[in-house]
């Protein structure tokens, strides 16, 4: 039998472990943990807050990078909209795009000698898992992917906490839904052959702060990660200063959300699907034709949303012309744009001018409205 | 929608009952989420290994209609399906009529015949049960980053109402070298692929096929070169679906076909036309294989594609 430690690390196999999920569900303490087991974060990173003093893991490029796309596609971080998900899909086709992308991804393998294993990480990425996966695809990487998964009362509790989300838990706990049911979707393998094989496993956030040496190890092992199955002791004594398992402050029911009925029923079907991802041989046929139909039954809960709230988009439509009219003051206010909603103002975000209709409004409103909107106020994104 | 298309569907002027078309959003039963390939085959069988499993990879379904094949065709894609582990994802069907060729036979036959492309296409996507549908040709074979790309788009595109444009690449092969092929870069081509199932995107007529109808203004997104590629076979019969490979030159629509024309005539004289690169394979593997798994997907970006345009690429 071959020493697996003769091996030098630059001549592991490429991968790329992108970590998604919702924000605030542990992403950061996995991409970390990633990184102290030896993965490389692409550099420069976003530096910590006091949102999250141990760091994001998150390179400061792909947070700049899904801003601006995040932008074009006028979608925001926290969307409710299922149709979000073609709009974000769309941009990633384009040829540009992509080559931005894998040219990025490209540096980072080659930098510094080589690093064979990258870690990507960012609250906007499962916007653009389609994006990431071609990059890989065309260096030669085998894509694969880790799913935090964290009470959505927590998550919600939690953001309204550090985001100062003044949005309301109903959009949020619907945001989280969107995200994370079509996060699931966008996860299936596509591409088939071991050479290509992508892979992909779920963790709970909780089990992650229970145990980190058990659950990291059986993600190691699942997505073939040369790093993680070959850390040192240093390496894991560092893992055990790192994990706080203080960090999960928050705790509250998806009763205290106050959830419209529908809705709250679905978050909770919906934990409790995604739930059963998480356990050992969980991820089957069968568990996705359930997903598929719960991301169905979010879809039609949300057209119907949109139909009875047409009122209030026909409202906000006439409120800003009203406001462009001479006399009737700029739109404006300052307000953050729709990319700034996922961080607490560390990112490089637009400043859209856009207006002072509260978000869960702006959120109803058709892409193709929007656009129009905008050029009546002269903007062009 | 067609002049000729009912609220529910469409009757064939022959009388053939159990061939007329229900449309699928007039059927009791609502459409689910999600994307199905149509695959309209006759004498496929070589090439559908190569294009059904990562077609069934990234499609919710597949459905392939038969139609007239007596080279097994099938028996294949049954095999196939069944060796992926993807048949549950598959419909076969059988169209039983002799549809009319492109070109002139086309024009002389009214949109409402069994024996019409128009009508033909319109009885194989009523077999869709999705939102979304893809027309798939049995010689297409997708690339490694062409299946990521499209089993994306195929959940992500959801209800809106757009059409999605997939470039394709004429890769010419010849049966007694299976390590060689000629990869056709010199002809830009993105034809449109992807359309909405529903009333406002029916199969009508054309001068010289079928066309898709539309709402105007429609949304439309096309995906990069270089994510498909359609075999063709040096050594078969390439333009039998034509009623006469002269009427090619008849006008600026059929110019992809003038290509395609011009490069096979040039590779069975010996000749290597400009934009065409000569590929090998390693030993042991197919150049099918090579070009969609290790060729395209690792060749330089932007893709350096000729300029021979069609009309479908400058629609973007």
């Amino acid at each position: 039998m071959s020493d697996p430690s003769a091996v030098d690390p630059s001549d592991y196999p490429r991968k790329v472990l992108f970590v998604a999920g919702a924000g605030r569900s542990g992403t950061s303490t996995m991409a970390g943990l990633m990184k102290i087991l030896g993965l490389h974060v692409p550099q420069p990173e976003v530096t910590p807050d006091e949102t999250n003093p141990k760091g994001f893991a998150e390179p400061q490029w792909v947070v700049d990078h899904h801003t601006r796309l995040l932008r074009e596609a006028v979608v925001q971080v926290s969307d409710s909209r299922p149709e979000a998900w073609f709009e974000t899909g769309r941009v990633s086709t384009r040829e540009p795009e992509r080559i931005a992308t894998a040219e990025w991804l490209e540096s980072h393998f080659t930098a510094d000698g080589g690093h064979a294993e990258l870690v990507v990480k960012d609250p906007r990425l499962s916007w653009f898992l389609s994006l990431w996966r071609v990059a890989a695809v065309r260096t030669g990487a085998t894509p694969v992917f880790v799913t935090m998964l964290r009470e959505p009362a927590e998550v919600v509790g939690s953001k309204q906490t550090y985001y100062a989300n003044k949005l309301g838990s109903a959009h949020l706990a619907a945001s989280w839904l969107n995200m994370l049911l079509h996060t699931e979707r966008g996860t299936r393998e596509t591409v088939a052959g071991p050479e290509q094989g992508s892979g992909r496993v779920f963790v709970r956030y909780a089990d992650l702060l229970d145990d980190w040496t058990r659950t990291t190890m059986d993600v190691g092992e699942r997505l073939g990660l040369q790093h993680v199955l070959h850390a040192n002791s240093e390496q894991i004594r560092d893992g055990h200063r790192f994990v706080d398992p203080s960090l999960r402050r928050m705790s509250q029911s998806l009763a205290d959300l106050g959830l419209p009925p529908r809705l709250h029923e679905l978050v909770g079907e919906t934990w409790e699907q995604l739930n059963a991802l998480a356990e050992p041989g969980g991820d089957t046929e069968q568990a996705h034709t359930h997903l598929d139909e719960l991301r169905q039954a979010y879809s039609d809960l949300y057209a119907e949303a949109e139909a009875v709230s047409r009122s209030s988009v026909v409202a906000a439509e006439h409120r800003v012309r009203r406001e462009r009219k001479p006399g009737g003051g700029p739109a404006g206010g300052g307000a953050p744009g729709p990319a700034a909603q996922g961080g607490p103002g560390r990112r490089p975000e637009a400043q859209f001018a856009a207006d002072k209709v509260p978000h869960s409004v702006r959120a109803l409103v058709p892409p193709k409205v929007r656009t129009g909107l905008r050029k009546l106020v002269g903007k062009q994104r | 929608m067609t002049a000729h298309a009912g609220p529910t569907g469409i009757r064939n002027l022959e009388g053939h009952a159990d061939f007329d078309v229900t449309w699928p959003w007039a059927r009791e039963e609502p459409l689910r989420a999600g994307s199905t390939a149509v695959l309209r085959v006759k004498d496929e069988a070589p090439s559908l290994p190569w294009v059904l499993p990562p077609l069934l990879r990234s499609m919710d379904h597949v459905v392939v209609v038969d139609n007239g094949s007596t080279d097994g065709t099938p028996e294949v894609v049954a095999e196939t399906a069944e060796r992926a582990g993807l048949a549950h994802r598959l419909t076969k069907a059988s169209y039983p009529f002799a549809v009319a060729r492109a070109g002139a036979e086309h024009r002389a036959v009214h949109e409402l015949s069994v024996h019409s492309l128009s009508y033909f296409y319109n009885w194989c996507f009523s077999l869709v049960r999705t939102r979304y549908s893809f027309k798939w040709d049995g010689d297409m074979v997708l690339t490694v980053e062409g299946e990521t790309s499209l089993g994306d788009l195929a959940w992500q595109v959801g209800d809106a109402q757009t059409i999605i444009r997939v470039p394709r690449h004429g890769l010419y092969l010849d049966s007694t070298q299976p390590q060689r092929g000629w990869l056709d870069l010199g002809l830009r081509n993105a034809e449109e692929w992807g359309f909405p199932i529903g009333p406002d995107f029916l199969f009508t007529k054309a001068f010289e096929w079928e066309v898709r109808t539309t709402p105007k203004p429609v949304r439309s997104i096309g995906l990069p070169h270089g994510l498909c590629v359609e075999l063709k076979y040096l050594d078969g019969d390439e333009f039998a679906h034509w009623t006469d490979p002269a009427s090619f030159a008849t006008s600026y629509r059929n110019k992809r076909k003038r290509r395609e024309w011009a490069v096979y005539q040039a590779l069975q004289a010996g000749e290597v036309p400009e934009g065409v690169h000569e590929i090998t394979a390693p030993d042991g593997v197919h150049v099918v294989d090579h070009v969609t798994r290790t060729w395209l997907p690792q060749a330089p970006r932007p893709l350096q594609v000729g300029t021979v345009v069609t009309s479908d690429d400058q629609r973007a």
